[in-house]
């Protein structure tokens, strides 16, 4: 791991334009501003973490899908009738 | 409203689904007999599958509006129609949940989809399904 020390306003810049910058100190934080190109995507660790372990737990062989739908049948109102 | 939400073809999602990244083609089936769900179904060898609902099925307030950066990466339109879908899962002990936190969004016109991952949200991954 590149480690660095950087003061409040100064930044790392990874790659083609993507800048990490420190915008503030607090006692046990840091602030930080993420600049990238909108199709660079950027997650808190645990947000991500917690969206792969809900992907993991939903997904199902293909094999099993009708099994799980005649399961999940009654959990959701029917759609209403226009 | 028409509840008719399969996708004709195979969409890309450009930046896979967090944990299953090399996965990036998926057929979107509903069927009549399936209804509320619609399923996920990865087209290549030992791709997952899904099965998803509608999320405002789930909670009739829930908002489908998008910001520009996702507007952009789905190629998307401000007024163009999407598909959005929550992910759905069976747990062992029976329960069902929905994962409002991080809604699948595909756009029809471009066969592109993403899951969104809000910065900021006060939805669950694990919202739980009941009748109401």
């Amino acid at each position: 791991m590149l480690v660095f020390t950087r003061k409040v306003d100064e930044a790392i810049v990874i790659g083609d334009g993507i800048e990490v910058k420190v915008l503030r100190v607090g006692r046990d934080s840091v602030r930080i501003g993420v600049s990238a190109a909108p199709h660079v995507p950027v997650h808190r660790r645990e947000v991500y973490d917690q969206i792969r372990a809900a992907n993991a737990a939903a997904a199902a062989a293909p094999t099993a899908i009708t099994d799980l739908v005649a399961r999940l049948k009654g959990k959701v109102p029917a759609p209403e009738v226009s | 409203m028409s509840q008719s939400s399969a996708v004709d073809g195979v969409v890309t999602f450009p930046e896979g689904l967090p944990g299953f990244e090399e996965h990036r083609q998926f057929m979107i089936v509903a069927s009549p007999d399936m209804e509320p769900f619609t399923v996920m179904r990865g087209v290549e060898a030992r791709a997952p599958a899904f099965v998803a609902v509608d999320p405002r099925m789930v909670d009739r307030a829930y908002p489908t509006t998008l910001d520009r950066v996702d507007l952009a990466r789905l190629a998307a339109h401000e007024q163009e129609p999407l598909l959005w879908l929550a992910i759905v899962a069976a747990h062992e002990d029976g329960r069902a949940t929905a994962n409002l936190r991080a809604p699948v969004v595909i756009n029809p016109g471009t066969m592109r989809g993403i899951q969104i991952i809000a910065v900021e949200s006060p939805y669950r991954t694990d919202h739980p399904l009941s009748v109401k």
